[in-house]
């Protein structure tokens, strides 16, 4: 009940960039399930000159014990987390990685998902293409609706993540648009990412 | 008059075979008198409509004239428990089912040519049919692949008395209709041409935009029949039918700033010949013999206005041949058996398939009509089909009638159908460069994606070809139940509760992922679904000029795998709003997209026989259906994914002058001008029409 209430204020934060940090709990017994709005993935920029689009190709990446993102110069460090570009979700581990992370989808409700089962396996980044975060409509976090041209995150897909240094986060993806409009619509730019998550500093499975 | 005797009391079954030879002949009788009627489709033998002992609707060429429609979409629209769908052309859903699931035919043979399952409505001009046939609920057992919802059977004119007739329509968006009917009959031969011409400006409902909704349009249609009689044994028969269209094309194939214009043109062209040999070679036998070919061709050609340069040119060639023989024995009055042999030759070309793809399918089918007692009609059926990729296929059918008494009539089906893979799951080998996907046919897919594999283009294989294995047909069981009520003379009433079980369902899917992450899709059989529910139809003669009709359908179709998914709590929706995520329950799950719980339709008929007036108001309910997902889990659950319900109403009024040689009918259809234009852009507004028909020679009767 008191996690519902917790998210349920973290809602109404929706809308700014990022929400504040609680550091100065030294024994959190309720992790703080965190948002994140319109964290751009590389959107596409229409130069104006009649040209195609652009983007830049490059990934944003982000720590989620800092709820910041980091610099892409920092990409082969282990400062990083989760990486996002387009539709394409990398985790920093993995053989073409320097991270220790790695990751999973669970199938449930964010809140249903209290601990990791000790058992559970982590796919990490095997090639830029082999994703521990597989790519494709309907493969992985979202699904592609080619009649509204629109990109959908499924609703109970949760990304179980190791963080760069080896700790536990679970986040949920929820809109791909930016400000996260209700419905599906040709003028929405892309590329924009909300979600939310908690991220486990102890190092346990447990959330 | 004495044949006429022989049906009106047709106690004996065996009087029935000869009836059956000569029915032609009485159908060019006067229509005052009240006949019988008889229906091919079931048994694929002319056999009496209150004999049947499965739902079966009739539509006369009488109802089709009353109002006045021009295609047989516009028929079927207004048929209890049939939906106009649209997804690449106009199709029919018949029992829940989708358009690729109902066989149409034109004098018992196949119309070929479907874009994605489905066959469009509007290629088929109604001037000149005698009636339309449809078999509710499996019919494979006697019509082997696409038999599974059921059958049109779209029954033309037969060469009757000397007559020319000339019809010509027009109406809104400058849609236009002309046709000719002769016919001519001797005492050896007879002989019969409809020609036809239907075009339209089309319409637009977003003229901001390049290109209209509905682009202009004429289509041509020539059908002609011949018939010689060697003798009273043997009887010729040849019929061919030819339809052409042409259709503008518009489209802005770039963006909003930076706009793309492609203009062109497409056609469809539509060959069938059809000659055929009745042999009665004795009082109990009688043989057909048909050599059925049909040829559908479409071509299309788009280039950019800006610089003339090709933007696309596709085509599309289907050849279908089939030989068919099949025999009736009336053995006894009690027992009348059928048999028939047959082989397809089927082959597509296309821009999409590498080569000429073939198909070739050996059948046999057989038939026992068992009547026990005059209360019992119960029969037997069965068909095997054997197909050079998918493998064979066995589809039997049992259906029975009961009549408690001169009122009530109980009857029963059940029955399997199936449906063969088609060309495009087969073969097809699409790479769309612009979207960056691939579909391949499954038998494509082992090769081609070896090729690319050679060739380091795949990053990940998701479904090896051998996990997908060779396609199956789909298949289905389907049951009905129902009755026939006629309390008196004034009221009929028709109830049937109907269940279509489809396994084996081909669904689309990623197989694999390309190194530049685009994904290739392949063909699979993989889904489990069911449709059920009731339809009941009722008309009452409210006194000597006026009639009332009205039907109703309920519906239920889902996907068993989406239920159990469900039942499981693995199917979740996000609130848009909110973002709290919840399970689908049972409740929220819509069924499949498409379809519509509820379905209506009403009619008042005038008919003033000694004035020649007619007139009538029709009224059509379709409830609100799935358009298609919204939220990303894929399934119909939310209110926004819903097409909200609608009525639309269309009426006609007709008077006959000059000793009913000249007809003069005037209509409108969608009065109350019902238009959805985000999302049902083939429903136009309303639309008027005139017309007039003139016979030049009327019918001589005796």
């Amino acid at each position: 009940m008191k996690k519902n209430i917790t998210f349920g204020v973290l809602l109404m934060a929706l809308g700014f960039v990022a929400c504040k940090k609680k550091e100065n709990d030294p024994a959190p017994v309720v992790l703080e399930a965190k948002i994140v709005s319109n964290l751009p993935a590389d959107p596409t920029v229409n130069s104006g000159t009649g040209q195609p689009q652009t983007a830049t190709g490059k990934y944003t990446f982000y720590n989620l014990k800092d709820n910041a993102i980091v610099a892409n110069t920092d990409s082969t460090s282990n400062k990083w987390d989760i990486g996002f570009r387009g539709t394409t979700i990398i985790i920093n581990g993995g053989t073409v990685r320097s991270g220790q992370g790695g990751a999973y989808i669970y199938t449930g409700l964010f809140e249903d998902l209290k601990e990791i089962p000790a058992t559970q396996e982590f796919a990490t980044d095997v090639t830029n293409t082999q994703l521990a975060i597989p790519t494709g409509s309907g493969n992985g976090w979202y699904n592609y609706n080619p009649q509204q041209n629109w990109i959908s995150p499924i609703a109970g897909k949760i990304l179980v993540i190791k963080t760069g240094d080896g700790k536990y986060a679970k986040l949920e993806i929820l809109s791909y648009y930016k400000d996260s409009p209700a419905t599906p619509s040709a003028t929405a730019l892309a590329r924009y990412y909300t979600f939310r998550y908690i991220y486990q500093p102890d190092g346990t499975k447990k959330f | 008059m004495q044949l006429f005797r022989i049906i009106m009391n047709n106690k004996s079954f065996y009087l029935l075979s000869y009836f059956i030879f000569i029915s032609f002949s009485v159908f060019a009788q006067k229509d005052s008198v009240q006949l019988e009627e008889i229906v091919v489709t079931a048994t694929r033998s002319e056999r009496m409509l209150a004999a049947l002992n499965m739902p079966v609707l009739l539509i006369t060429q009488k109802q089709i004239q009353q109002i006045g429609a021009l295609r047989l979409g516009q028929v079927l629209q207004e048929q209890t428990g049939l939906a106009i769908v649209n997804d690449h052309g106009q199709g029919i859903q018949m029992q829940g089912l989708a358009p690729e699931y109902t066989l149409i035919l034109i004098d018992g043979e196949p119309l070929i040519g479907r874009t994605a399952g489905t066959l469009e409505l509007s290629r088929l001009a109604v001037g000149n049919i005698k009636q339309i046939e449809i078999i509710k609920g499996a019919t494979s057992s006697l019509y082997g692949s696409e038999a599974l919802g059921g059958v049109i059977n779209i029954i033309t004119e037969n060469p009757k008395q000397q007559k020319i007739s000339f019809s010509s329509r027009y109406g809104t968006n400058q849609t236009s209709d002309f046709g000719l009917n002769a016919s001519v009959q001797n005492k050896k031969w007879g002989g019969s041409i409809f020609m036809n011409r239907y075009g339209s400006l089309g319409y637009d409902f977003t003229p901001e935009s390049f290109g209209k909704t509905v682009e202009p349009f004429s289509n041509y249609t020539f059908q002609s029949k011949i018939q010689y009689e060697f003798s009273p044994k043997i009887k010729l028969g040849i019929s061919g039918r030819y339809f052409f269209e042409n259709q503008e094309s518009n489209f802005d194939v770039g963006n909003s700033q930076n706009p793309a214009f492609v203009t062109g043109k497409s056609s469809i062209k539509d060959f069938n010949f059809n000659p055929s040999v009745t042999w009665r070679i004795s009082d109990k036998w009688k043989s057909y013999i048909r050599l059925y070919q049909s040829v559908y061709e479409t071509k299309s050609k788009l280039n950019y206005i800006s610089d003339n340069k090709e933007f696309d040119k596709t085509f599309f060639k289907q050849h279908f041949l089939r030989p068919e023989l099949q025999t009736e024995y009336f053995i006894s009055e009690k027992h009348i058996l059928t048999l028939g042999i047959g082989n397809t030759w089927e082959t597509v070309e296309a821009t999409r398939y590498e080569g000429k793809k073939p198909f070739q399918t050996q059948y046999a089918y057989t038939q026992y009509e068992f009547l026990p007692t005059k209360k019992w009609n119960i029969t037997f059926g069965s068909r095997f089909d054997n197909h050079t990729v998918y493998g064979s296929q066995l589809s039997p059918k049992a259906s029975l009638q009961y009549d408690i008494n001169k009122y009530i009539a109980l009857r029963g089906s059940a029955g399997r159908g199936f449906k063969a893979p088609d060309f495009r799951q087969l073969y097809l080998n699409f790479t769309n460069n612009v979207a960056g996907y691939s579909v391949f046919g499954s038998e494509e897919l082992p090769s081609l994606l070896q090729n690319l594999q050679a060739q380091n283009q795949i990053a990940e294989i998701l479904l090896a070809p051998t996990e997908i294995g060779k396609l199956k047909a789909e298949t289905s069981t389907s049951y009905n139940i129902g009755a026939k009520i006629k309390p008196s003379a004034k009221w009929t009433l028709n109830i049937n509760l109907f269940r279509n079980e489809l396994k084996n369902m081909i669904e689309s899917q990623i197989v694999a992922i390309r190194t530049t992450g685009q994904s290739i899709f392949s063909y699979r059989n993989l889904n489990n679904i069911f449709t059920q529910g009731l339809e009941t139809d009722m008309s009452f003669q409210l006194n000597q000029y006026i009639q009332i009709a009205g039907g109703y359908q309920f519906l239920e179709a889902k996907d068993r795998e989406v239920l159990d998914k469900i039942e499981k709590g693995e199917i979740f929706k996000r609130d848009a709003h909110t973002f709290a995520t919840t399970r689908v329950t049972k409740n929220e799950y819509g069924g499949l997209f498409g379809r519509s719980k509820h379905m209506f339709n009403f009619k008042i008929l005038y008919e003033n026989t000694q004035k020649g007036i007619t007139a009538n108001l029709r009224a059509v309910y379709r409830g609100k259906y799935g358009l298609g997902d919204r939220n990303g889990n894929l399934i119909l659950d939310e209110t926004n994914e819903y097409v909200v319900d609608y009525w639309t109403l269309h009426g006609t009024v007709s008077k006959d002058f000059w000793k009913k040689r000249l007809k003069g009918q005037v209509g409108v259809d969608n009065l109350l001008n019902y238009r959805d234009i985000q999302n049902i852009l083939s429903l136009a507004g309303r639309l008027y029409w005139a017309s007039i028909q003139w016979q030049i020679q009327k019918n001589t009767t005796k």
